[in-house]
């Protein structure tokens, strides 16, 4: 047989194993229990093992399938993803210590996702996804210090920025048709408890 | 038989009060709006409203975003046959014959009998789902927790079989799903399990942040990276009855692509898109009008358009009577029960008659109420088709976050959520499929109860999974469906059906 590799199959592979190794490791902390009294950790024993088995046969696969490359895959989109998800592991652990607003309940999760994003949206290829990404991350951070309207309003303009051919006028209406059915639906409507305006 | 009637009467009673008679309304138009636009369909829809249906009785919620689903097989067929344009998977093989017959000026014709045998269709169906159901129950009743075990194992098998793509890479995202399952608190110890400390997931990760990302906001990413294709409407309506001859073919195509679409329906993993695809073929190996297909044959729009929503309404059974989520639509209203605090089950239709029945009930009104809104209005719904998408992404985002957060009132939810997109948009660009790992992760914790159960009943012997006779019965299906997997040649035509 001949080697045909299908990076998709075998980057799956990779994937599915990486995941039973991370599971198995962690359910260390669980007891097995027998067979008969299974412990909280059999279920994830017999569950990881299975996936890395999977995983091994899906990435075996992957050597003859082929072949199948992945759409894009230049030097920029490997360098962002990577240069993205440290610097968005880099901020996680930083920010707190930056800025006390960071520290507070899961703030910290969000400026993360942000930062990483960001570095992602240098890369073309990225770009709809870290936009996407970022707008929502934008919203979770803004949404209970800086109000229902303002959360509302920079989703809804990040957003946007990832279709180029949007107007001025054309955003414009939609942000004041959205802001209006979101107010009656979520507020009006089915009363969600969340601040309307900015607290300071 | 008396039986079943005086329940339907009560089911009819529950879905016709206006509180549900109002919310199928608003499910079955939302569900033909979403049918109409491609780049959404029923699952990001049904996911997105899920939790703006907390606030609802659970009868009522389940009402309205089962009509979301079966709405919009409705709704795919009118884009299909006037664009060219399948709104939904499930519509793709109408597009066949249905936009030639428009080329032709028979679109008022097409569009009058996919509405018409898909409301036939339906009622068959609804029929079929009603009688089914406490029979099917009986039976599960019997079941004891090694039973259940196998059967959710074939449920899953079945499923990935039949999903796109790769076999093994579908039962690895099953397995996926099952271990993100695991997350949380063990019902049997009380120990956290994989929480990392985080007290928000001693709940489990929550379902909505996974189906929203992987399939909403996701979907949104994969639309907007490729080019918008939309065209104006070109052909002319026309008249929207059929003449004395299309109904003497169509009719016998109909009556065939419900019974198919009904059993295709029923089968895990199955659902309207392997139903209308089922029918297509029969169609163009049996019907009077096989010579003319290619050309636009009304047979080509009458099967499989009755097929998808005939499967759209039996696809219910195996999540009303046994509690098995057979496609991803199913996994969200396993999820919407459980928040509204009812475990799936045989137990469901004694313990919930006023759900099970009105559901049943709702969805003959839901079908009725669809005819009126498709055939009479079908100009409004092409006007839909003029909202560009860069104004629907935005709105649908909005939608999606405040919809998350008010889960919990926690941005934790929101952030799960962009995680889940991250990986949704990886997972697509690797063909993983998601759908299996959804069913994965609603079926996993019920899987291990009732394996933990069952050990515990044989103290400890594995042999009574293969001892018990509805157990052995169940894996030998699995075994047997897998092994014909294996075979190239059966691979190969499941690759080009799913295809299709």
């Amino acid at each position: 047989m001949q080697l045909k590799i299908s990076t998709k199959d075998v980057i799956s592979g990779i994937f599915l194993i990486l995941m039973a190794v991370v599971g198995l490791y962690l359910n260390q902390d669980h007891s097995l229990g027998t067979a008969r009294r299974m412990g909280p950790g059999y279920m994830p024993m017999m569950t990881f093992y299975l996936l890395g088995g999977l995983g091994v046969w899906t990435l075996l696969i992957g050597l003859f399938s082929g072949p199948d490359p992945l759409e894009k895959w230049t030097g920029l989109d490997v360098g962002t993803l990577i240069a993205g998800m440290a610097a968005g592991a880099a901020t996680y652990f930083l920010a707190p210590s930056v800025w006390g607003f960071f520290g507070q309940t899961y703030n910290a999760v969000g400026v993360g996702i942000l930062v990483g994003m960001l570095v992602f949206a240098v890369s073309p290829g990225w770009r709809p996804l870290a936009i996407v990404c970022a707008a929502v991350a934008v919203f979770g951070l803004t949404l209970e210090k800086g109000g229902f309207f303002l959360a509302l309003t920079t989703l809804m303009l990040l957003s946007c920025v990832a279709d180029r051919t949007h107007t001025l006028r054309g955003v414009a209406g939609l942000l004041a048709f959205m802001l209006a059915l979101s107010w009656y639906v979520f507020i009006h409507e089915l009363d969600i408890r969340v601040n309307l305006w900015p607290v300071l | 038989m008396e039986l079943l009637l005086s329940n339907l009467a009560h089911g009819f009673g529950v879905a016709l009060s206006l509180q549900n008679l109002t919310f199928a309304l608003l499910g079955a138009l939302i569900g033909t709006a979403i049918g109409v636009l491609p780049g959404i369909g029923p699952v990001a829809t049904i996911s997105l409203l899920l939790p703006i249906t907390f606030g609802l009785p659970a009868t009522t919620a389940i009402i309205m975003l089962a009509g979301i689903f079966y709405g919009a097989q409705y709704g795919g067929s009118t884009t299909s046959i006037l664009l060219n344009l399948p709104g939904e998977v499930s519509s793709v093989v109408t597009t066949l014959e249905g936009y030639k017959m428009a080329r032709n000026g028979r679109a008022g014709a097409a569009l009058a009998i996919a509405a018409i045998g898909s409301f036939f269709a339906g009622s068959v169906a609804t029929i079929l789902v009603a009688a089914s159901g406490p029979l099917l129950t009986q039976v599960a009743l019997s079941f004891g927790p090694a039973d259940y075990f196998s059967l959710m194992l074939l449920g899953l098998i079945i499923a990935c079989v039949l999903a796109q793509g790769s076999v093994v890479k579908a039962i690895g995202m099953v397995v996926l799903g099952v271990a993100l399952g695991l997350v949380g608190t063990d019902v049997q110890t009380g120990q956290q399990r994989f929480t990392f400390g985080i007290p928000e997931l001693s709940d489990g990760i929550g379902f909505v942040p996974i189906a929203m990302g992987m399939f909403g906001i996701a979907e949104i990413i994969l639309n907007l990276e490729r080019p918008e294709a939309r065209s104006v409407l070109k052909s002319k309506v026309g008249s929207l009855w059929l003449t004395r001859q299309e109904w003497l073919r169509a009719t016998p195509s109909v009556l065939r692509g419900t019974v198919v679409g009904s059993f295709l329906g029923i089968l895990p993993g199955g659902g309207a898109s392997l139903a209308a695809f089922g029918s297509y073929m029969m169609e163009r190996k049996v019907s009077r009008g096989r010579h003319e297909f290619g050309k636009g044959a009304i047979e080509g729009v009458a099967g499989p358009e009755a097929a998808n929503n005939a499967a759209a309404q039996t696809s219910f059974i195996p999540l009303l009577t046994l509690g098995i989520p057979s496609n991803a639509v199913m996994a969200l209203m396993v999820g919407a029960l459980i928040i509204q605090g009812i475990q799936p089950g045989p137990r469901m239709v004694e313990a919930q008659p006023d759900l099970f029945w009105g559901l049943i009930a709702s969805m003959w009104v839901g079908n009725l109420m669809l005819l009126v809104i498709n055939l009479p209005l079908i100009g409004m719904w092409v006007k839909l088709l003029q909202v560009p998408y860069k104004f629907l992404y935005p709105s649908i985002l909005v939608f999606c976050c405040i919809g998350v957060y008010s889960l919990n009132n926690n941005v934790f939810d929101v952030y799960m959520t962009v995680l889940f997109t991250v990986f949704g948009y990886m997972c697509n660009k690797l063909r993983l499929e998601p759908a299996p790992m959804l069913i994965g992760f609603v079926l996993g914790p019920m899987m291990e109860e009732h394996l933990r159960r069952a050990m515990l009943l044989s103290r400890g012997d594995w042999m009574v999974f293969v001892q018990r006779p509805i157990s052995a019965t169940m894996l030998g299906i699995a075994a047997f469906a897998l092994v014909l997997m294996a075979l190239p040649n059966i691979r190969k035509g499941k690759d080009q059906a799913l295809a299709g």
